[in-house]
């Protein structure tokens, strides 16, 4: 889980003296931007891909934009980079207008989903390929690019041509050219979906640790949630050209403001619930199979029906009724390693879903089996 | 936060949307555009005019349909065209067939054997089939030594050798047709009928012909609608009764006496063609004329499309069903090698009437002989020594290099412009522009140097090295256009995008990125379209004078005068250039291959 104070901390103070978890001594200078995006409209015909989006970003941060396909989250990238133009709202780079500058004269660096690399260039050409264009001279440059290399640990492959790469290199090299300029802000497009998981969660380390070294502004689009959980310091969750949520990963697992979010970012039960009473911030309420539990909730609802958020992993099960359990029969188990994965009903035939780790001293439970689960007040979550 | 958007408007830098527009890649479309509408939308729109021009409206063309030559020639062409296109396809489509199946080396030789008569000048081709036949010819030796004939007999100038002759020089154009309609197939179709149960014919007439009906139709109705306004073969290879109607308008063309009569019969043979092209076009989309890929345009044109391909796909259903079943059933009874066996013998047959004439035309220019005779009595370098030294054949030589030259640049020019404006832009009607820079293939050359003509007599530009390629660049326009947006769809935005966001300004971007992907394409477009101004040969004899010719004007004044053996030194120039053309075009065609299959 991110934990930005801590980070925040580590790019703050004196990075010179400081060792880089990627063993190599971080570069001073190189602060991100803050970006500001204010009532960012794109439309296409009636279609409203962006629509009247705001966000602060601030520098240094590492946010992602989460969302499914058509969310808007990649317009949103697109906007920032250049590639599109606002038909309404701004977009500001440390406190400075830049929606009408050229794409090739904001200084970002980025990475694309399909590596993007020259076809007609070596690696190190590649990634020399920003810095050429700023200009910088050719000492200078072969220094950098060396250098990135080394970082990227790409040294060996300095000659060969992209096409001779597998997808995993390929997208280092790809990351090695947006960082090469020790640009402000980096931005990445979906940067690891095309690679398998294995290759994704070994790339998901080195980019945040490469965050941490350089200290840019990472502006990060995924519609994998797992990825913007592990990766991000805020994350945006965006649906129908909208920002329905942002916040920090732990803050949207527990405390989704909606069902959108909720359902979208990890696995969830949201369970209808009638509110039958409420004692400062802790609600007492009934589903429809009569069970009866208590909820915490942040929100000033105290009448009617509300939705509750229980997360799999926070529902206690045990064989035996236990102090204020519920029946369910179990509809499936399956068996993923060091978790079960439960499917089950309730008494009214509401659905569950149930996470636990693997209970050594029972077997499997089977179709039809009987189990009794319970959750407490701060296991759920009241949604408005 | 209404209040700061409101804000955000009023501080937009008001010359921004000027700019913004300023920089519209439609914009690049604008100087093929003024270039077409010129020099090939107002002669035609002027020939049109013309034709009307009589005491009533339709007194010109009431002459046109009132003379039975005009119309027994009208009735004749057509009849030619529509034999001509089926002989093609009956032809064309084993011989497609055979390319797809074949591998390795011995697909590359095929398909050469295809292409390369394809890029080599349709008089050049007419004039290796007069060899051919000639009385001196290797037919007539043949069919003498074996017995058959006891004395050479006359061969040419009847309607079987039209027909033969234009067959052979439209080959081409039907099989890479039909070849790109059946290599677009999903291969495991085939398989996929196969393990269903379907036997190899079963197979073929059930999957593969329905879906390559489309690709049929489509090389149809190009190689009738070229058929239809040909001019140099049927001229060449037939007798006074197989003129066809193109030819009436070249020799129309000189008499001052017969304006708006003349371009009463331009218009009716303009009339014609557009009309099949028309509903051609309804049917199968016009992209058939390029046989290209739909280009991205607006959402809802996608539904319509499907539901016609739907229906165009249960109509290819039921016509093989109902011809198709009872053949079946009979061809079951024969041995399955038979298919296979049927694809190699026409396959065999076409290769060889489109490579023997050429090989014979390339021997004779060796020849020691003082006529054309095959084979020669000898070998000897006299007829190149002739050629090199003649100053009438060199100047024509050096002005067809030039014209061509100055021609190629122009398409290039205009046709980059226009094909980055077309695969750029967001314009609508992306389709009718298109259709529009295609054209004037469609158009009968004919036609087109007729309408030409007056333009060039009003503009004193008859007789003019600049005018003579601007009017070739019309034809080159197309060629250029076409490959350039297919290699321009085929480059990676998000590459380009690459180049932007690390500093590339929107020119870098074109030089470091968008030209080295297009590169094979331009190469290739520059090629053909050179070569395209280097044999053409109608336009020309309507546009050139005397002191202006090129070489296929020479060719076609000897042709008709004195068939020497010159004429082959110049046939096996062109046919070597030709070559060394696909030679040189040949790993950067396999490149781009690699690249779009990537």
């Amino acid at each position: 889980m991110g934990e930005p104070a801590a980070l925040r901390t580590t790019r703050s103070g004196d990075a010179g003296a400081r060792t880089s978890p990627s063993g190599l001594p971080r570069e001073r200078g190189t602060i991100g931007s803050s970006i500001a995006v204010r009532d960012a409209v794109k439309r296409y015909g009636s279609f409203h891909a962006v629509d009247r989006i705001s966000i602060d970003i601030e520098p240094g941060e590492f946010i992602t934009l989460l969302g499914p396909s058509g969310s808007g989250k990649t317009t949103l990238l697109n906007l920032v980079a250049g590639f599109q133009s606002l038909d309404n709202g701004e977009i500001l780079v440390d406190g400075k207008p830049v929606h009408n500058v050229p794409t090739h004269k904001r200084g970002f660096g980025m990475v694309f989903q399909s590596y993007a690399l020259f076809p007609n260039m070596t690696v190190s050409q590649n990634v020399a390929f920003p810095l050429r264009m700023a200009g910088v001279d050719r000492a200078a440059t072969d220094r950098r690019v060396a250098e990135t290399l080394e970082i990227m640990r790409l040294t060996e492959h300095a000659t060969k041509s992209p096409s001779q790469m597998s997808g995993g290199q390929q997208q280092r090299v790809a990351i090695a050219r947006a960082i090469v300029r020790r640009p402000r802000v980096v931005l990445m497009d979906e940067p690891l979906s095309a690679l398998d998981r294995r290759l994704r969660e070994s790339i998901q380390i080195e980019i945040r640790d490469l965050h941490r070294t350089i200290g840019s502004t990472i502006l990060f689009v995924t519609h994998d949630q797992g990825e913007a959980l592990t990766m991000s310091d805020r994350i945006a969750v965006l649906n129908a050209g909208k920002i329905v949520q942002i916040g920090r990963p732990l803050d949207i697992y527990r405390h989704p403001t909606d069902r959108f979010v909720a359902s979208f970012i990890g696995e969830s039960n949201l369970i209808e619930a009638e509110i039958l009473q409420k004692r400062g911030s802790t609600l007492t309420m009934k589903n429809r199979a009569g069970y009866v539990f208590n909820a915490e909730s942040r929100d000033t609802i105290d009448v009617g029906r509300a939705t509750v958020l229980v997360r799999p992993e926070r529902i206690a099960v045990s064989n035996e009724p236990t102090a204020n359990s519920t029946p369910v029969s179990v509809t499936s188990a399956i068996f993923l390693g060091e978790i079960l994965r439960i499917e089950a009903h309730m008494e009214g035939g509401e659905p569950l879903l149930i996470r636990c780790t693997d209970m050594a001293d029972r077997p499997l439970p089977s179709v039809g089996d009987r189990l009794h689960v319970s959750w407490g007040a701060a296991d759920c979550w009241v949604l408005a | 936060m209404s209040s700061a958007s409101i804000s955000v408007q009023a501080h937009r830098p008001a010359g921004l949307d000027l700019v913004r527009r300023l920089k519209d890649p439609a914009l690049l479309l604008l100087p093929a555009l003024a270039f077409l509408a010129f020099i090939y939308l107002l002669p035609l729109i002027d020939l049109i005019r013309i034709s009307v021009s009589g005491p009533s409206w339709s007194s010109y063309f009431a002459r046109v349909f009132a003379i039975p030559l005009y119309w027994d020639s009208l009735v004749r062409t057509m009849q030619i065209s529509v034999t001509v296109a089926g002989l093609c396809l009956l032809f064309g489509y084993p011989t497609a067939l055979l390319i797809h199946r074949s591998r390795g080396i011995a697909q590359v030789l095929i398909a050469t054997a295809i292409v390369l008569p394809y890029f080599i000048a349709i008089l050049i081709r007419t004039y290796a089939w007069m060899v051919l036949l000639g009385r001196n010819g290797p037919i007539n030796k043949l069919l003498v030594s074996i017995g058959i004939l006891s004395e050479p007999v006359q061969l040419l100038f009847n309607r079987g050798t039209v027909l033969l002759g234009m067959t052979a020089v439209l080959l081409p154009l039907m099989v890479l047709t039909i070849y790109s309609s059946v290599a677009r197939l999903d291969q495991s179709l085939a398989r996929a009928a196969l393990a269903s149960g379907a036997g190899p014919i079963a197979a073929f007439w059930r999957v593969m012909l329905p879906l390559t009906l489309p690709g049929m139709g489509a090389g149809f109705l190009l190689v009738f609608v070229a058929a239809i306004g040909f001019f140099i073969t049927p001229t060449l290879l037939g007798g006074p009764g197989d003129q066809m109607f193109a030819m009436h308008i070249t020799q129309q063309a000189d008499s001052v006496t017969s304006e708006g009569f003349l371009q009463a019969l331009g218009v009716v043979l303009l009339t014609i063609t557009l009309a099949v092209v028309a509903v051609a076009g309804r049917f199968l989309g016009f992209e058939f004329i390029w046989g290209g890929r739909k280009l991205t345009e607006a959402a809802p044109r996608a539904t319509d499309r499907h539901t016609g391909d739907a229906g165009r796909r249960s109509f290819g259903a039921s016509v093989a069903d109902a011809i198709g079943w009872p053949l079946l059933r009979l061809f079951g009874r024969l041995p399955a090698s038979c298919g296979t066996w049927t694809v190699r013998l026409m396959g065999g047959l076409v290769i060889a009437v489109l490579i023997l004439p050429i090989i014979v035309v390339m021997i004779i220019s060796f020849s020691s002989a003082s006529y054309l005779t095959f084979p020669p009595p000898g070998f000897s370098l006299r007829w190149y020594e002739q050629f090199f030294s003649d100053s009438n054949w060199m100047r024509a030589f050096w002005t067809s290099l030039v014209v061509a030259a100055m021609s190629a640049a122009i398409a290039i020019a205009l046709g980059a412009s226009a094909a980055l404006g077309i695969v750029r832009s967001n314009i609508r009607g992306k389709s009718a522009i298109m259709l529009l820079l295609v054209s004037p293939i469609i158009v009968p050359p004919v036609v087109l140097g007729l309408s030409l003509y007056s333009l060039f007599l009003r503009f004193d530009l008859v007789g003019s090295v600049f005018g003579l390629a601007a009017a070739h660049a019309i034809g080159g326009l197309p060629i250029v256009v076409v490959i350039l947006s297919a290699s321009l769809q085929g480059v990676d935005t998000r590459l380009e995008q690459a180049a932007a966001v690390h500093g590339a300004s929107s020119l870098t971007v074109f030089r470091l990125v968008t030209l080295p992907a297009i590169m094979p394409g331009l190469a290739a477009a520059t090629f053909f379209a050179f070569l395209h101004s280097f044999d053409e040969l109608v336009l020309t004899l309507f546009l050139s004078s005397a002191q202006l010719k090129t070489l296929p004007l020479m060719l076609w004044g000897d042709v008709n005068y004195r068939l020497n053996p010159v004429l082959a030194v110049v046939s096996t120039l062109e046919v070597l250039l030709v070559i060394a053309g696909l030679v040189l075009a040949r790993p950067v065609l396999a490149t781009s291959r690699k690249a779009t299959s990537q």
